[in-house]
């Protein structure tokens, strides 16, 4: 498990006296964290090209291919018709013969009409050929609610993606992490799903979380598939979460620092697919307490996973019942007032904490 | 019967088929022979769903005729017949249908999912859905610059699947170099193609997308090898995509197990059998004489039992590697 | 000192409202000329404003804010 450094030092120095040495770091959004990665990995290597709705002039409904046409050309960023079930299984097919495609899917919600590509091709056919076929690609896609898109188009659905076997899945929740994990998984042999939640993209149309906008690397930076971060050290609570939900739980985790309530540890999962069991087994030892912050649907995924997974090892490492914050089992209402009551808001973040170290 | 066509080429393609059918009819000995006295699924040595192409050799070797090594094939849930044609490894493939660990798939796939890497074949037991990576790897082959093509097989019915009219638009629009081979051999499982399709036949469904359709009437090599020269050109040459029906026979069951109760036809079927067909034509012609033809089905007989000795001989998977290969 | 202003996006009406919508830049750090310092939004079109020299950048627009082009968002010196 890994320490996250949200800030690296600025290169100091006057500039009438020295030139400005190349910063470590620079700010970017998520969307540009991720347009980056993908740019330097297409410069590395001809294989990688992207495909999908908009990716070209457009730039991504979500700002995920911004600048690339531009860079790239038209061979390599390749606006597809809506055939979901034919470009990815384009994508699939061109993974099998050594290229390396990025596909975005729009919105994860729209999985529903090409899902058998999905896991029953891309997810299998390495196993099924006992490893002797191999679908290096990249599935992109953009997941999450709060801006009322409605049902259809406000899922997390991770929970669906992760149970079925043969795909990596991983979900950042800042630009560094974006940008090292979309390395990551371009570089990596197996079909990796690279969920993006519209919230943290840091676009100027959305409202956005400050922890949209970040520092970067420059240079070569991996983010390794499997390995949850530490995005706040604390003592007295684990809030396990991904994506959105960690910037909320940073948010409330500061303020019960503020006024002494309880000092929350929050582990960010970044990736669902491996799962790193090990560092929330590690948190919850040492604090006793769970919460499971987790925009996709209660019941039967990702956080019934992670109690599972607890209570596999040794539930008497909990010192009270673990609580989950998630979307109720209800398609996501379009009204505000119903949406903000159904996603896992700060206020509900800060009740479960609460509700952990104050029990009644 | 084609004067264009070499004897050579003639005698191969009588060859191939043979090959094929002495497979097929050696896969439904092995495949019931445990299964006995009443049929179980789930026993014996080939457990779990078959589907053999008896009657349907003509389009396998028809097209494949016109493919190197180096071209992709797509085949479906029934893919013996193309696997064959195509140069795949027969002892490993034989295994992978025998869930054995020498075979193409250590196992892991079985008769519906051959995948053979340096004969770029692969098949799939989803209905329509082999077209769209077909169609994916003629894009690798085209932005590579080579004159490689990719041939998708399906049968009739998956000409209602969406992946289907997805692909062919998409291949078209990208004019990429591959074949969309359509096997009509008038039944989904049970149900006729005038009960699914709401076109005379599928070749016709090629001008939606503007690309050439064509079709086949009859079961014979010599026409679709002829259909398929030309679109292979065509694909070879940058024209983009073709769409060939071949309204072939389905000799056996849709499944092994499969009593046919609603073809009405049953009968008649085994006299319209494509190989007794051929090889007449051929004995007419000269090509083909009884030494020959005893050579033949020899060699096809030695190959394929020696392909199920090797089969056999290997170990069936270790329980403790059912991990294995999820991920490379 | 060189000024840094919210650029020209609609050529249609030029005079039209935007919003600084990100600020990247923050404020007192080194930018190199070339580094990305803001986006800025007119209706849904989206631009980058660039450090147009090297130096220290003071900001004088809050992230928010609703501004016209040419108005000075920040100060390099």
């Amino acid at each position: 498990m890994s320490i996250d450094t949200t800030q690296q030092p600025a290169t100091e120095g006057d500039p009438a006296e020295q030139p400005a040495a190349a910063p470590a770091t620079k700010r970017l959004n998520t969307a540009k964290a991720m347009v980056e990665a993908i740019a330097r990995e297409m410069e590395r290597d001809e294989d990688v090209f992207v495909l999908g709705e908009d990716v070209g002039a457009y730039g991504g409904i979500f700002s995920s291919t911004t600048g690339l046409l531009d860079r790239f050309g038209p061979e390599r960023v390749m606006d597809t018709p809506i055939s979901e079930t034919g470009f990815i299984g384009a994508a699939i097919g061109a993974a099998t013969e050594g290229m390396r495609p990025i596909v975005e899917l729009m919105f994860v919600d729209f999985f529903g009409v090409c899902m058998d590509q999905i896991y029953n091709h891309m997810a299998k056919i390495h196993f099924e050929s006992g490893g002797n076929v191999k679908v290096p690609m990249v599935l992109m896609t953009a997941v999450g609610g709060g801006y009322s898109d409605g049902a259809q188009h406000s899922q997390c659905l991770w929970g669906t993606f992760a149970h079925l076997p043969g795909m990596k899945v991983v979900v950042p929740s800042n630009p560094a992490d974006a940008a090292g994990l979309m390395t990551a998984a371009i570089r990596d042999d197996n079909p990796v799903v690279f969920m993006f939640h519209k919230g943290i993209q840091g676009l100027p149309w959305m409202a956005k979380n400050k922890r949209s906008i970040g520092p970067v690397p420059t240079g070569d930076h991996v983010v390794e598939i499997g390995k949850a971060a530490t995005a706040r050290p604390g003592s007295d609570v684990t809030v396990v979460t991904l994506s959105l939900s960690v910037h909320h739980a940073l948010d409330v985790a500061e303020e019960l620092a503020a006024d002494g309530t309880a000092d929350v540890e929050v582990i960010d999962l970044r990736s669902i697919v491996p799962l790193d069991t090990e560092a929330i087994i590690e948190s919850v030892t040492r604090t006793g307490h769970l919460v499971i912050v987790d925009e996709d649907y209660q019941s039967f995924g990702l956080s019934g996973e992670i109690a599972a997974r607890i209570a596999e090892h040794d539930p008497t490492i909990l010192k009270a019942p673990i609580s989950r914050v998630a979307v109720p089992d209800v398609p996501i209402p379009y009204a505000r007032p119903l949406e903000y009551t159904a996603l896992p808001t700060p206020a509900r973040i800060k009740e479960a904490i609460i509700g952990q170290v104050a029990p009644a | 019967m084609s004067s264009r066509i070499d004897a050579a080429v003639q005698r191969d393609l009588y060859d191939q088929m043979v090959l094929i059918r002495t497979y097929e009819e050696a896969i439904l000995r092995e495949y019931h022979a445990d299964k006995k006295p009443a049929f179980d699924i789930g026993a014996g040595l080939i457990p779990g769903e078959m589907h053999l192409a008896a009657g349907q050799e003509p389009v396998a070797a028809g097209v494949c005729a016109h493919l190197s090594r180096g071209d992709a094939v797509t085949a479906t849930h029934r893919p013996h017949h193309f696997a064959i044609a195509h140069g795949v490894d027969l002892n490993r493939m034989t295994a992978e249908i025998f869930g054995r660990v020498d075979g193409l798939g250590r196992g892991r796939g079985g008769h519906m999912h051959l995948f053979d890497p340096d004969a770029h074949f692969s098949c799939s037991g989803i209905i329509a859905e082999g077209y769209p990576p077909a169609a994916g790897q003629a894009l690798a082959f085209k932005k590579r610059g080579t004159d490689r093509v990719a041939v998708a097989v399906t049968g009739e019915g998956a000409a209602n699947q969406g992946a289907f009219h997805e692909t062919l638009n998409l291949a078209a629009l990208w004019k990429l170099p591959v074949i969309f081979v359509v096997e009509d051999n008038d039944w989904g499982i049970s149900v006729p193609r005038s009960a699914s399709t709401s076109v005379a036949n599928n070749a016709e469904r090629a001008a939606a997308y503007g690309i050439p359709g064509v079709r086949v009437e009859d079961n014979a090599v010599e026409a679709v090898h002829e259909a398929a020269r030309e679109a292979v050109e065509r694909a070879r040459n940058g024209g983009g995509p073709t769409l060939i029906e071949v309204h072939t026979l389905r000799l056996w069951g849709h499944f092994e197990g499969d009593a046919q109760g609603y073809r009405a036809d049953l009968e008649g079927v085994p006299g319209k059998d494509p190989i007794p067909t051929y090889e007449a034509a051929l004995r007419e012609a000269g090509i083909l004489d009884d030494a020959a033809v005893a050579i033949t089905r020899r060699a096809a007989s030695d190959t394929v039992e020696s392909a199920i000795a090797f089969a056999k001989a290997s170990p069936e998977p270790d329980p403790s590697t059912v991990r294995d290969y999820v991920f490379a | 000192m060189t000024d840094v202003v919210f650029p020209v996006i609609s050529q249609s009406d030029p005079d039209a409202e935007g919003t600084l919508a990100t600020w990247f830049a923050e404020d007192g750090a080194v930018v190199a000329e070339g580094d990305l310092l803001a986006e800025v939004a007119v209706d849904k079109v989206d631009m980058e404003v660039v450090a147009p020299v090297a130096g220290t950048i003071t900001l004088i627009e809050d992230e928010g804010a609703v501004l016209r082009a040419g108005a000075l968002i920040a100060t390099i010196d």
